[in-house]
């Protein structure tokens, strides 16, 4: 299990390029405190479910209130941060 | 119905028209895959990253053919496994996942009428939309659908895109390679035929038409189709003949036979008995150029539509026309199901 924090964006953005298929990105590609819902990514309301079924399958988070769930799916580092604070695995 | 547009991806260049002009794909594989064009300007990055490959090549077929005609009445697609690969994805993660949390993605593609859906939304189309699944008749089931539609608008100008969508999978290609329907050893599709084993390659692609009751201006007409199913091998001809009959016509009205015929002797004595009927007439296998897969009649229809219109003269086999003007598809699928198509121009 990474807990070097670094570490752990650089695995959190290679699961986000496999959950989503976005294929012609690296991690290097995606900055870490650019909105994911924003014009940069461009991801979308089917990309949010896609990243709740991430978080639950790679570090054992549920997130079950849409409330939260804004609140943490705005970037790579607010997410990162909510995965060191709850991840289960 | 009038077939005012078509469009093609297959394992043949036909996306660019390559191979309607004489450039034919020798193919030494297992799998006949599609030749696929860049979609980057066709479909939105966000939409295409979640594309299977059988929705890619269906909405990279339609947009194009709904992009250069009119808004069209109703959308009909026949696939009989429609995108198995994204389907089998999410069966296994429900396993692999006992159950839990599961992505909407692979199961929002794997759907067979995922396409006829998206092409839908994307040309904000409101119309009729159908999608038939019926096994290797699909594409037949889908024509069928489009007479009956056309059927209650006499008199007023009607328009469909119709087509058919078939992918490989691994999935579905080695439970068919077990089925033994397709062949153990490799064997070039210039040599398809003379093989002498069982089975044939399995091939994929999607083919589209823009269909309308009004004949003006059309590339061909949809003259007739039929389909059976559990024929026995000595009522084929009789199947063939009945059908030209109803049609008032006989064998000599027939300029060109395009046959389903694939390498596998198991099953090619069907259509070596209904080449006998049109004995001498000019003919095209076009499994040689795209593989054996459930909806191939559909890539038959559009072959069909170019030769009517004098392209790819070069693929007619003993024959002295070059561009005919009645042809009839015979395809049989495991020499179960059994379709014939008319096509006229």
């Amino acid at each position: 299990m990474t807990t070097n924090r670094e570490e752990l964006i650089v695995e959190f953005k290679e699961h986000l390029i496999k959950y989503l298929n976005l294929l012609d990105l690296t991690p290097a590609d995606i900055q870490n405190d650019v909105p994911l819902f924003g014009e940069e990514l461009g991801l979308d309301s089917i990309d949010s479910v896609e990243l709740i079924v991430l978080l639950d399958r790679e570090y054992g988070i549920k997130i079950k209130n849409p409330t939260e769930g804004r609140q943490i799916l705005v970037d790579v580092n607010t997410i990162v941060d909510y995965i060191i604070a709850n991840r289960t695995k | 119905m009038y077939i005012k547009d078509l469009y093609a991806i297959s394992p043949q260049k036909t996306h660019d028209l390559s191979f309607e002009n004489g450039e034919w794909q020798v193919l030494n594989e297992y799998i006949y895959k599609a030749v696929e064009p860049s979609y980057q300007d066709l479909i939105p990055n966000a939409q295409l990253r979640r594309m299977g490959k059988a929705v890619r090549m269906g909405i990279g077929v339609s947009l194009p053919l709904l992009g250069r005609n009119p808004k069209p009445d109703g959308i009909i697609f026949g696939t009989a496994n429609g995108g198995l690969e994204d389907c089998i994805k999410f069966l296994n993660q429900i396993v692999e996942y006992n159950e839990g949390t599961l992505t909407p993605t692979n199961f929002v593609q794997s759907t067979p009428n995922a396409l006829a859906g998206q092409v839908a939304l994307l040309s904000e189309n409101q119309g009729y939309n159908m999608t038939h699944v019926n096994g290797s008749l699909a594409f037949e089931s889908a024509l069928l659908d489009a007479s009956l539609y056309f059927d209650n608008y006499h008199g007023e100008e009607k328009n469909l895109l119709v087509g058919a969508v078939e992918e490989i999978s691994d999935y579905n290609y080695n439970i068919d390679r077990l089925g033994e329907r397709f062949k153990e050893e490799l064997v070039s599709n210039v040599d398809l035929l003379g093989s002498g084993t069982k089975g044939s390659y399995c091939g994929e692609g999607s083919t589209q038409f823009y269909l309308s009751n009004n004949p003006d201006n059309s590339l061909a007409e949809f003259k007739a189709f039929k389909q059976s199913s559990y024929l026995s091998e000595n009522e084929i001809g009789e199947f063939v003949k009945s059908f030209l009959d109803e049609q008032k016509l006989d064998t000599a009205a027939i300029d060109c036979l395009l046959l389903g015929k694939n390498g596998d002797v198991s099953t090619d004595s069907w259509y070596e008995q209904v080449e006998q009927l049109f004995s001498g007439k000019p003919k095209v296998y076009f499994k040689k150029s795209v593989g054996e897969y459930r909806t191939v009649s559909a890539f038959a229809s559009y072959l069909a539509v170019r030769l009517l219109n004098g392209q790819a003269g070069y693929l007619i086999e003993n024959g002295a026309t070059e561009k005919p003007r009645t042809v009839l598809i015979y395809n049989h699928f495991d020499a179960v199901r059994h379709s014939l198509i008319l096509l006229q121009k």
